[in-house]
């Protein structure tokens, strides 16, 4: 059966080659370009005679006594992802239960009105999250004074209120996109299959657990894993919330902290070799994940 | 409780809980909105109202009449077609090559997918333009369309294969014994079938195109060919924005989105799939 | 019928708009190879370009003097591109390493440290004769290392007092006057308890904005060899202000950045701003009767609060051609001309560089005018080196940490100098 076999090979390539082209070009020259600087000494003074320095800058990621230093940026990055991720996924399905739902109407309008987030220009959503935060003036003190009779909240003053205000800024724009995914995953499940549940008599929570859940895997882990990836590596929701990492610097994601270490102070070593770290760790999560969810290989 | 009651009380708190968060969703959106009716290019305002009490529509016509605002958006329109359109050709053939082929490097060409988005893109920046530069890619749309591409097409392959795995193999059988060969299974069998990730793929493209700043700001040197983005971009200082612009242009490119949107998104619940064909 | 032919018939619609699309898909694969090899390019013409990062106005008249210049010399084309302030930098300095980049780069003379230490730029001082130099006001040239690597059309990015002639008639001169105004004007007019209205507002956490405060009680940030100085008395006094002003005298509000402070302005909420020159037109778009003065004296030292003044200018790219030179230079002389300077200043109320402007009798007799000059007089000029940046980022943390309460004044000072002397050890390795 040779033809044949060289009939799929050749489909296959068909398929397969002209997206790796283009990404071979535009990604893996930049990548080897990063790994080649991180061990250099690229900075201001070294811009265009710099050398090969070994592994210093790596070295100096993981001890230099900067404030706020690596582990402290570090661990929030995680908990910044998570938590977001959290939020993201469960509101975003929640929502497209309901509007999965047969007997809703209106279901275009309202999937219309929450796809709104995604769709907004990023710089002035945030900038306008930022003034609604405000202690004196925002939307969201004068809501909790007037409406609910709560002490305002100093979101912005403090590091650990203007956490939580950047998540919930990005939580607000996150919801949207897995809520479309999860729209689209959940139509790949037959009917019958709930219909049958139901003859059996199982509550909301044993549908949900047993059969949406485990069906719509498939379709949601590429976006769960790059929204992970993504939300690590996001860098304006923070920039632009917190002003560039204020309070005192201590509103910082890794890579944000890439960010100021080579645009303001032109370290493109040690920033380079800083993004390699993130790789890594990225890298490192993704491999883990793939392999319990089994996601390089086919469903059925 | 009766059935007919349970039902009416999930149909009410659906709608309860869909309206409360249409309203969070569309606060800060109104916000924008006030700032485009707001003359004097405040950011914030001190008062709560949506419709400012001098309100007034000179920004929405300023854009068109003092700046060139359309030509923006004919630019933006034309890079974020094609990149949709590259997108999806690209991400359905090589997403289902890795749904149903096992092939040499596939494991490997999955992950290298992820790779891609893994480093920030700020320091991509020096190397993509040097490499744009040696290509004579720079200040064309070309370069920004590869690049645009380059970076959507991993999210959107992996999306693909997800949604084709859930695709039984049944039915290329089936396709094949009525006569299809590979090609016809595919376009005329599977991908009607997999509507909802394409329509994810055609909105996640286009997205990436009509929102980038960064690299567009790096390789488009003539105004002449500026996005919008950067049109709005320049609207922004470090101190003193034209917000009363940069408002009303962020409602005009919310549109296009969501006009797409609704368009698309038929499909994305189009109901046509699995049900029919199972057993 | 079997399954499979069942959902090629029932798909075979939505399977023919596939067809379509993916044919499109094709197609402008085509038209895109075409388009990108076949932009018409305009023969014969020499093309300048300039980046800058200015706002609108200034955009607008410096279109119509390129304008200008090109029915001049028509054989010239020229182009100007706005890339907001940190694009800009690193903008120029990826393009500029890459070979490439504007022939002309325009903007504060900050840029000029790290972009000659990165060797791209050219030094000026051998490209214009001595008698054109001579016209300038010595603080429009800046030199770094013995060169000459800018030559500025406009004076300031200065800080100034501005007030709502409504609410405060006269402005303060000391800053005793300044603290009695602000609590005359600082009211709760509606009775719930809160102000609605304070005397001063400005963008107090960003360093920028406190320079004046500290050279006011007598420091600065450097000492004279260019290295940090900020552990002294000035900035200890001047943390120790500002944080009076917001809790003891309370006539600044609780947290007050750059646009909550504008927008408490432009809605006449507050008597008086800090702010710059380029805040000035959007006070006068939003109809306050505003003025503007000079920041106070302070008492205790005698000494005026000084802004640091910037100039902003033109520098070279390095990696411009012999050809193109000769014309970025005529471009140059052309913008700066005195009859370009004055236009602008009039326009836009820039401070102009040339000395024959400056005596001209719109910038010695305009209100805004005189007052925006002894401001500059009372400033310091902006250090260029690249240094200053480490200081920017090494004071910001420990200032806010005191306005934040959790720091006092005196460790807030010893803290930021140890921070700038680190940043800058690691800039420079």
């Amino acid at each position: 059966m040779t033809g044949q076999k060289i009939k799929t090979k050749a489909f296959v390539a068909f398929l397969v080659a002209p997206a790796f082209l283009v990404l071979i070009g535009v990604v893996i020259y930049p990548f080897i370009f990063n790994v080649v600087i991180s061990m250099s000494n690229m900075s201001l003074t070294h811009i265009k005679d710099w050398r090969f320095d070994g592994i210093r800058q790596y070295v100096k990621v993981f001890t230099e006594e900067s404030k706020p230093n690596f582990y402290g940026i570090f661990l929030k990055t995680i908990i910044w992802t998570i938590v977001n991720l959290i939020f993201h996924v469960s509101i975003g399905l929640f929502l497209a239960v309901l509007l999965n739902q047969k007997d809703i109407r209106g279901k275009a309008v309202f999937r219309t009105i929450l796809v709104l987030p995604w769709a907004v220009p990023q710089l002035i959503v945030a900038l306008t999250w930022r003034g609604m935060f405000n202690y004196e003036y925002g939307s969201i003190n004068l809501m909790l004074t007037q409406w609910f009779g709560l002490p305002a909240v100093q979101w912005l003053k403090s590091p650990l209120e203007t956490f939580i205000a950047v998540i919930i800024t990005n939580v607000w724009l996150g919801f949207p996109f897995m809520m479309i995914i999860a729209l689209g995953a959940l139509q790949s499940i037959p009917h019958e299959l709930y219909e049958a549940a139901d003859m059996d008599g199982a509550s909301w929570f044993q549908k949900l657990k047993n059969i949406t859940i485990p069906l719509i895997r498939p379709a949601m882990v590429p976006a769960i894993t790059l929204g992970t990836i993504w939300t690590f590596n996001n860098l304006n929701i923070v920039w632009l919330v917190s002003n560039a990492g204020e309070p005192s610097d201590q509103t910082h994601l890794l890579v944000s902290f890439v960010y100021k270490a080579a645009f303001n102070f032109y370290r493109y070593g040690y920033g380079a070799a800083l993004s390699m770290v993130i790789f890594f760790i990225l890298l490192a999560f993704s491999l883990t994940f793939m392999r319990r969810t089994k996601a390089t290989e086919a469903a059925y | 409780m009766d059935a007919k009651t349970k039902t009416a009380l999930r149909i009410a708190a659906t709608y309860l809980v869909l309206i409360l968060f249409c309203v969070i969703a569309l606060y800060p959106v109104s916000q924008i909105f006030t700032i485009s009716l707001r003359p004097a290019d405040r950011l914030l305002s001190t008062s709560l109202e949506i419709i400012p009490k001098d309100a007034s529509l000179r920004n929405y016509r300023a854009l068109f009449t003092e700046r060139p605002f359309a030509l923006w958006l004919v630019n933006s329109t034309f890079v974020a077609f094609v990149v949709t359109m590259t997108g999806v050709a690209l991400a359905s053939t090589a997403g289902y090559a890795f749904s149903r082929f096992n092939f040499i490097g596939k494991k490997l060409g999955l992950l290298s997918l992820l790779v891609t988005q893994m480093f920030p893109a700020t320091m991509l920046l020096l190397p993509m333009y040097i490499m744009l530069v040696k290509l004579h890619l720079i200040n064309s749309y070309l370069g920004i369309i590869i690049m645009y591409s380059a970076t959507a097409l991993p999210f959107c392959v992996w999306q693909m294969k997800g949604y084709y795995d859930t695709i039984p193999t049944s039915l290329e059988e089936a396709g094949r014994i009525d006569g299809c060969n590979r090609f016809q299974t595919f376009y005329k069998v599977i991908l009607p079938l997999a509507s909802p990730a394409l329509v994810i793929t055609a909105l996640f493209s286009f997205m990436s195109a009509w929102t980038e700043y960064i690299v567009a700001a790096q390789i488009l040197q003539d105004t002449d060919l500026w996005t919008l983005p950067l049109g709005l971009k320049s609207f922004e200082s470090n101190m003193g924005s034209e917000w009363g612009l940069y408002g009303a242009a962020s409602m005009i490119v919310t549109i296009p989105v969501v006009i797409l949107f609704l368009s698309l998104s038929k499909w994305l619940v189009s109901g046509l799939t699995l049900g029919s064909v199972k057993g | 019928m079997t399954k499979g032919a069942a959902i090629v018939n029932s798909s075979s619609m939505d399977s023919r708009r596939l067809h379509i699309l993916l044919f499109i898909c094709f197609a402008s694969f085509v038209l895109l190879g075409c388009l990108s090899g076949c932009k018409p390019k305009k023969e014969g013409k020499i093309k300048i370009t300039i980046w800058h990062q200015d706002r609108i106005d200034i955009r607008l008249v410096l279109e119509s003097q390129l304008q200008k210049f090109m029915k001049l010399h028509p054989e010239v084309e020229v182009e100007q591109l706005f890339k907001e302030t940190e694009s800009l930098r690193s903008g120029f300095i990826i393009s500029a390493i890459a070979g490439q980049g504007p022939e002309i780069v325009y903007g504060p003379a900050d840029q000029v440290g790290p972009f000659q230490v990165m060797d791209i730029i050219l030094p000026l001082e051998d490209l214009f004769d001595r008698a054109y130099l001579d016209q300038f006001d010595p603080k429009a040239l800046t030199y770094y290392k013995g060169h000459l690597y800018q030559i500025a059309d406009k004076l300031g990015n200065h800080l100034t007092l501005v007030y709502n002639k409504k609410l405060v008639p006269k402005p303060p001169t000391t800053e005793k006057e300044l603290i009695a105004i602000g609590e005359h004007l600082t009211q709760d007019l509606n009775g719930d308890g809160k102000p609605d209205r304070y005397g001063l507002a400005w963008n107090y956490t960003e360093p920028f904005f406190f320079i004046p405060f500290m050279t006011g009680f007598g420091g600065w940030i450097m000492d004279d060899s260019g290295k940090p100085a900020l552990n002294n008395p000035g900035t200890v006094d001047g943390l120790k202000f500002i944080k009076d002003l917001r809790d003891k005298y309370k006539i600044i509000p609780n947290e007050s950045d750059y646009e909550i402070s504008d927008l408490l302005f432009k809605d006449g909420k507050v008597g008086m701003i800090i702010n710059g020159d380029w805040s000035w037109s959007g006070y006068e778009k939003a109809g306050i009767d505003f003025g503007v003065a000079p920041l106070p004296k302070i008492s205790k030292t005698g000494l005026w609060c000084g802004t640091m003044v910037s100039p902003k200018g033109f520098s070279l790219n390095a990696n411009i051609s012999e050809e193109k030179k000769k014309w970025a230079i005529e471009l140059i002389k052309f913008l700066t001309s005195d009859e370009n300077e004055l236009e602008a200043a009039t326009i836009l109320h820039t401070m102009p560089t040339k000395r024959s402007v400056l005596a001209s009798s719109f910038v010695k007799n305009n209100d805004i005018m005189k007052n925006s000059e002894i401001a500059i007089d009372h400033g310091r000029p902006m250090p260029v080196v690249p240094e200053l940046r480490a200081i920017w980022d090494a004071m910001r943390p420990s200032y806010q940490a005191v306005l934040g309460g959790y720091k006092t004044a005196e460790q807030a000072a010893a803290d930021m100098q140890l921070d700038a002397l680190n940043k800058i050890k690691e800039m420079n390795e």
